[in-house]
């Protein structure tokens, strides 16, 4: 059999392959034969090399945001399926929708639907309502030190302080304080697991990220006192 | 998210990404598709309001991407009279180490630049985003038939450039 032959079933051959036709008798036979075998084999190589250049590179994942006004300015929001995965204030929805799209290569989409009860839960809290809040938290990205840190300041009542120190030692590394610091600062869920609720030994402010202004406001709406 | 979109800003939020990687099919140049990208979606929220309701909201979306993408290309021919040499990373698929292989993906690919921009629409409208031919008609013009036969004909071309290495 010549190769000018071997094309008279190719529109079979690609039926089958993209179409998920079945092939007839005919060429069923043909392609358990040594020509048949190589067409064959030459159109899946085709594909293939298709698929690699130009097929589904891995399909990032979706993340819902919204943004919200509040006392303390623009609040960003961001969750996933599984909850919520970041908190931003004192930024741009444009750099907010950046970072979510660098830093956890997520495809962001804006959705109040799917932000709905992150929302409410927030509005709540700045008006006074409530100070707890009872949300589902996605961890995933999130590294086990930090998991453990965050945890425990989010076991700390609203209206109380600690210190570094304290949660270090409720982690179990007592000399850790500063470390606890550092990863205080890299929270990325903020208001919402209270790092605000954990300051400098003697009462003092300590640090934050959002800026000393902003954990001051946040104490003050849950009523807690500070020393000095 | 289900349901037709209720504006034009929801409909760009919901398809965006999908429609930047079939940009990128379509031109293999990441800049290109951002800005055939950014037509796309400047043209859909332009022609939003006409849009039917109960229309295929995707395929409405894809034909405006295949067409920004043609007037992208012809430009680039216009401007350089030659082809672009393919710049295998840039493609959105992920390429595999070994030296043959890149020797066998850099033929396909230099295959697919060289498809007619209907025949190549048609063959990543089948392959990547499960375009049925009558969408790809309605995408990209005329019939089912023709649908179906730009997508044979462009998978018959890629063939044919890895015969030499097979036989």
């Amino acid at each position: 059999m010549t190769r000018f032959d071997d094309a008279r079933h190719d529109d079979v051959l690609i039926a089958m392959l993209i179409d998920g036709v079945p092939p007839g008798h005919e060429v069923a036979r043909w392609l358990r034969t040594e020509a048949g075998r190589r067409r064959l084999a030459g159109y899946r190589r085709a594909l293939g090399g298709l698929s690699r250049l130009y097929g589904d590179v891995r399909p990032r994942p979706i993340l819902y945001w919204c943004s919200l006004p509040s006392p303390i300015g623009r609040v960003l929001v961001a969750a996933s399926d599984a909850g919520l995965v970041r908190v931003g204030f004192r930024r741009s929805e444009a750099s907010f929708v950046a970072e979510l799209r660098r830093t956890l290569d997520a495809e962001p989409v804006r959705s109040p639907a799917r932000t709905a009860e992150i929302v409410q839960q927030l509005r709540a809290y700045f008006a006074g309502e409530r100070l707890a809040f009872d949300l589902k938290i996605d961890f995933r990205q999130v590294s086990p030190f930090l998991r453990r840190v965050l945890s425990a300041a989010a076991s700390v009542p609203p209206g109380q302080v600690v210190s570094y120190g304290e949660i270090a030692r409720r982690i179990g590394q007592p000399r850790g304080s500063r470390a606890v610091g550092q990863a205080l600062g890299r929270n990325p869920m903020p208001i919402i697991l209270p790092c605000h609720r954990v300051i400098a030994a003697g009462g003092k402010i300590g640090g934050y990220s959002g800026g000393l202004r902003m954990k001051r406001a946040l104490l003050k709406i849950e009523g807690a006192r500070l020393a000095g | 998210m289900h349901g037709s979109p209720t504006s034009s800003r929801e409909l760009a939020e919901r398809h965006r990404h999908e429609i930047l990687r079939y940009l990128l099919r379509l031109l293999g140049d990441a800049e290109e598709a951002q800005d055939a990208c950014q037509q796309t979606f400047l043209h859909a929220h332009r022609a939003f309001g006409r849009l039917r309701a109960g229309s295929n909201v995707r395929a409405w979306l894809f034909r405006i991407a295949t067409n920004a993408a043609r007037s992208m290309a012809r430009g680039r021919a216009r401007r350089s009279g030659r082809m672009v040499e393919v710049e295998l990373d840039g493609l959105p698929g992920r390429c595999p180490p070994s030296l043959e292989d890149r020797e066998q993906l850099r033929a396909v690919a230099r295959a697919v630049e060289a498809l007619p921009s209907r025949q190549r629409a048609a063959l990543m409208l089948r392959q990547f985003e499960g375009f049925g031919y009558r969408e790809i008609a309605s995408c990209l013009g005329g019939n089912e038939a023709a649908a179906r036969a730009n997508v044979y004909q462009a998978l018959k071309k890629l063939r044919a450039v890895l015969l030499e290495d097979s036989a």
